[in-house]
């Protein structure tokens, strides 16, 4: 075969080649442990919990005059976890009834000690402000009584510098929590870090809220 | 929709009116499925396709040679898109097509022409989300097809098409998260209009 034969077979094989090979999906391995470990009798048990397809969009109900700004921190923290997604696993829409809230959002601090039943998500450990998450897991960790109770509560005057960007990252944490990510991170770059350090959704989060959107969830949401 | 899809349009059509006799329109209507957008790999396999939709196709052509023409051929389609995972499809809301065609036409048979072209398709989602985070997306588009014409008024052809048409897909929002090539789609319409004929 002559050069030039041997180029134009090479160069044909990489346009068909091309032409029919299909889009190439990116690795998703890097994410984090999101499962809440409860204590068992029988020993560790894992809670692995998500939105199904028919609760969508959640409904989100937000105090708007217990925090400056609570509803439009809330609602951009909405905005940033469904921009996780390229299927739409995860949709959120704030309501203006509470009783009809799957996620009721407070601006003012957790109760001292969560109802017996509840599991509590504390976080965001910043000055200017705190967050927790509740959750009401059923005893036998099967079912997840609705409305989750996030709070999102200042902790310094309304006008200290800073106070913004604090109510900002830390609903984006708690909703963190409400779409599933049930853990702390272990990193300080990951807005899920315990005592969060940056404004937005690390790589790493957003591929453990996409990951986690595609395992069987341990528990149910039920009512409210 | 783009200016680069309407100015090559109004064009022809303006310069059509000093060759009005020479020239052909065509509007027709029908329906479109397309080969799967995307595939993903999320724990288990995932892709995406448009649902069968319903298609406008709109065209003009003038005399190149005896026997055959050029022109330009315009469709629109509208329909829903849905992911399939393990075996169960979920909604992904409406997604909009356009596509623009500069073609060829020539005869098979008396009744029964062929057509090439090549031009370019936009995608235009009803919301900016998920696979179309960043937008919609134009890609550059292939496609051949056969026209059957049979005259039913002095002036009117009945016109039934098949087409096929190829080009690779890919979108911004999948590109900045990773995904490497692009996806080859295939399309397939069949419609039946009105042609005002040349006799």
């Amino acid at each position: 075969m002559s050069s030039l034969s041997r180029h134009v077979t090479i160069a044909l094989a990489g346009a068909v080649a091309l032409a029919c090979g299909d889009i190439g999906a990116p690795v998703r391995n890097d994410f984090y442990e999101w499962r809440l470990i409860v204590p068992t009798a029988g020993g560790p048990d894992t809670v692995h919990f998500h939105w199904s397809r028919e609760d969508l969009p959640v409904r989100v109900w937000v105090a708007a005059d217990e925090a400056p700004d609570l509803p439009a921190h809330v609602q951009r923290a909405i905005d940033t976890w469904e921009s996780a997604y390229l299927y739409g696993e995860f949709r959120g829409e704030l309501v203006s009834d509470s009783n009809t809230a799957d996620v009721i959002v407070r601006g003012v601090p957790a109760p001292l000690k969560a109802a017996a039943r509840t599991t509590r998500l504390p976080s965001a450990l910043a000055p200017e402000c705190g967050g927790a998450t509740d959750l009401d897991i059923t005893p036998d960790l099967s079912q997840l009584r609705l409305p989750m109770r996030v709070y999102v509560d200042p902790r310094v005057s309304l006008d200290t510098p800073g106070l913004a960007d604090c109510l900002a990252l830390t609903s984006i944490h708690e909703m963190g929590h409400a779409i599933g990510i049930f853990a702390h991170s272990a990193n300080d770059a990951d807005i899920m870090f315990t005592d969060p350090q940056v404004d937005l959704p690390s790589a790493r989060d957003l591929g453990t809220a996409e990951v986690l959107y595609h395992l069987d969830p341990t528990i149910e949401a039920v009512g409210p | 929709m783009p200016k680069s899809f309407l100015l090559p349009a109004l064009l022809l059509f303006a310069g059509a009116t000093g060759l009005e006799a020479q020239t052909d329109y065509y509007a027709r209507v029908g329906v479109i499925g397309a080969s799967k957008l995307m595939r993903d790999v999320i724990i288990d396999d995932i892709s995406v396709r448009p649902s069968i939709a319903p298609m406008l196709a709109l065209g003009a052509s003038l005399p190149i040679g005896p026997g055959y023409r050029a022109g330009l051929e315009a469709t629109f389609a509208s329909g829903s898109y849905h992911q399939e995972e393990d075996g169960v499809e979920s909604d992904l809301g409406t997604l909009r097509t356009g596509s623009l065609l500069l073609g060829f036409d020539g005869p098979i048979v008396p009744s029964l022409r062929w057509r090439v072209g090549a031009g370019a398709i936009l995608y235009w989602p009803s919301e900016d989300a998920g696979i179309f985070l960043q937008g919609g997306t134009t890609k550059f588009l292939a496609g051949f097809g056969v026209d059957y014409r049979r005259p039913v008024m002095t002036k009117w052809d009945l016109m039934a098409s098949a087409r096929y048409d190829y080009h690779r897909f890919t979108t911004e929002e999948l590109e900045r998260r990773g995904f490497s090539q692009n996806q080859p789609v295939s399309r397939v319409s069949l419609s039946v209009g009105l042609a005002r004929g040349l006799r």
